[in-house]
């Protein structure tokens, strides 16, 4: 299973996400915000940021994960690594190592909608990020 | 649907809609509360988040809604025009040094701050409140830079108590930066008038060297949006408003939770027209170091509009006169000659409407007309609108070299990614002459003059 998958969208990028779990729906946005912030460079999940979980559906709980992940990067440069039980670990952005690629302004609500697929057991959305 | 939708655009340009979801968001327009008159698309439209790109709607004071969707991300992201007193053939020897310079004296690309500007939390405040008088008051700029900016580049119902500490942490550092993605600053000349009367008003006598900044409200404004959508989503169910898409959550004009987003989306907005006077200050900075302070001092500001907003004006709906909120996302205000609203330089000659092309073509300079007053609540479009995704524009440019390309046609690209420039390759947008005719055509703007690009400085 592919856990993130960018889809054509004319102004911003759209990223399809799936996952076992909502938490691993994370994970897949996290894998795709990193990948629009420095492409394939390698971050090393060094240091443990806090991130409060909040939203009243998984959906909105998904959306504020990636924003706050977001905020932390454009306030600490901070990158993002991988989910934790409490936010996420990741390390400080070093121009030696990575290379950025462009601002990402927000993660929109534009189609978003978070679906538990019968069968496979899978979760689903689309998220469109702000470029 | 409560109302019709309508797009401006000839057959080439619906083409290129096929496939996306831009005239569903038209239509998705059309269910909000309070809509005046249809939800009208530019001939710029194309698919954005919420509202589409280069879409327009007017809604009732009393009934309507304000819907950050409306506005989208970067507040009051806009365009302004200078012109410098130098003519191109006489700037062609020296356009790479002078393209150096604007990259080095305006911080571009991702996550850009000024050293030589930290706002400490009083002048943050000022900055919401007064936007770009706070810049002059600086010393950015001239005082008379400010009568050729939309509402002066300071909307009094700015809040900056509505402004969040996370959008003030985000913004404290990058005033004066252009950001990344599509934002740049590009040097060119006057390559063809249409009207040149109304040309040599604005001082844009063919030749003549021109420089457009394209920014906006950067992380602050980004956040006051984030900020808002929350609260807007909450009052869509409160008020029982049904939603086609999340992202066009709104609330009624007069609840608390307007009146919260209003402040701060204005205060987001005099950010946005502070931020474009430092980078207009620091790019007449760049002209002087080049070509000596005569040429910084004499460089005129010839407009700066907004084309991601939400205003209070009086249109006039079916022959009575009436306030609306008028939302304009990707589209420019267009109001014609003799509008109370217009500095005294333009009330005869209606205010300048600034269209950038992409970064290899061209891009125009009109005037707003009764036409679109009547037509489009006095609205324009603003730019070529993309064509191409940033995925496809990458697949093309991989195996080319788009910046040497774009010099072996005489255009200085200076860049702070190879990414950025890749997904913005002139093959990404549509053919803004096609867009500004469709205008042109339909009566909802006037050109008046096309400048071409010589140098250009990207995120």
């Amino acid at each position: 299973m592919t856990p993130y998958r960018f889809v054509p969208h004319t102004a911003d990028v759209a990223v399809e996400l799936r996952a076992r779990s909502e938490l691993g729906l994370y994970q897949a946005g996290l894998d795709a915000l990193r990948e629009l912030l420095v492409g394939t460079s390698p971050v090393t999940p060094a240091v443990e940021r806090a991130i409060e979980p909040r939203g009243a559906d998984p959906t909105e709980r998904l959306i504020h994960f990636l924003t706050d992940a977001l905020y932390l990067w454009d306030t600490d440069r901070f990158l993002p690594a991988k989910v934790t039980a409490s936010g996420i670990a990741g390390e400080t952005y070093d121009p030696a190592k990575h290379q950025a690629q462009r601002e990402v302004k927000a993660v929109t609500r534009h189609g978003a909608e978070v679906r538990v697929a019968e069968g496979e057991g899978g979760y689903r959305t689309t998220i469109v990020f702000d470029v | 649907m409560r109302t019709e939708g309508l797009i401006f655009a000839d057959a080439e340009l619906m083409r290129d809609l096929e496939g996306d979801q831009s005239v569903q968001q038209v239509a998705n327009v059309a269910h909000l509360p309070g809509i005046v008159g249809p939800a009208i698309a530019m001939p710029d439209i194309h698919w954005g988040y919420g509202f589409p790109i280069g879409g327009v709607a007017a809604f009732d004071e009393e009934e309507g809604v304000v819907s950050p969707g409306g506005v989208g991300y970067d507040i009051n992201c806009g365009v302004r025009l200078l012109v410098a007193p130098l003519g191109i053939a006489d700037v062609r020897p020296r356009l790479a040094q002078l393209v150096d310079t604007l990259f080095a004296t305006i911080p571009s690309g991702v996550g850009a701050s000024r050293s030589d500007v930290k706002l400490g939390r009083r002048d943050l405040e000022r900055v919401l409140s007064q936007g770009a008088r706070w810049a002059v008051e600086q010393g950015y700029g001239f005082p008379g830079d400010l009568e050729a900016i939309e509402a002066n580049g300071e909307l009094p119902a700015a809040d900056p108590d509505a402004v969040s500490e996370r959008a003030k942490e985000r913004g404290k550092s990058q005033l004066g930066t252009v950001g990344s993605g599509n934002h740049f600053v590009e040097v060119g000349y006057v390559a063809e008038t249409f009207d040149a009367a109304v040309a040599q008003r604005l001082g844009l006598e063919p030749g003549r060297l021109t420089v457009f900044i394209h920014s906006g409200s950067r992380g602050l404004g980004y956040q006051v949006c984030d900020d808002s959508l929350d609260g807007m989503i909450r009052a869509a169910a409160k008020y029982a408003i049904p939603l086609p898409d999340r992202q066009l959550c709104c609330a009624p004009l007069s609840s608390p939770e307007a009146r919260a987003y209003w402040g701060a989306m204005n205060a987001a907005a005099n950010y946005a027209f502070a931020n474009r006077q430092l980078m207009a200050h620091y790019a007449r900075l760049a002209l002087g170091k080049v070509f000596g302070p005569d040429a910084a001092e004499r460089t005129r500001l010839v407009y700066d509009v907004c084309h991601n907003i939400a205003k209070h004006e009086t249109h006039e709906v079916d022959g009575r006169s009436r306030r609306l909120c008028v939302h304009r996302k990707g589209a420019t205000r267009a109001f014609p000659p003799g509008h109370a609203e217009l500095a005294p330089q333009f009330r005869d000659i209606g205010q300048p409407v600034l269209i950038p092309g992409d970064m290899g073509r061209y891009s125009y300079v009109l005037v707003g007309t009764a036409g679109a007053f009547r037509e489009t609540f006095g609205s324009s479009c603003h730019g070529a609108g993309r064509r191409l995704s940033r995925h496809k524009a990458k697949q093309l440019a991989r195996p080319r070299n788009i910046p040497k390309e774009l010099e072996a046609r005489g255009i200085v690209v200076r860049a702070a990614t190879r990414a950025t420039v890749d997904e913005e390759m002139p093959e990404a947008y549509k053919d803004v002459a096609r867009v500004v005719d469709v205008v042109h055509a339909a009566g909802i703007g006037r050109k008046v003059a096309q400048l071409r690009p010589v140098g250009v400085v990207k995120g």
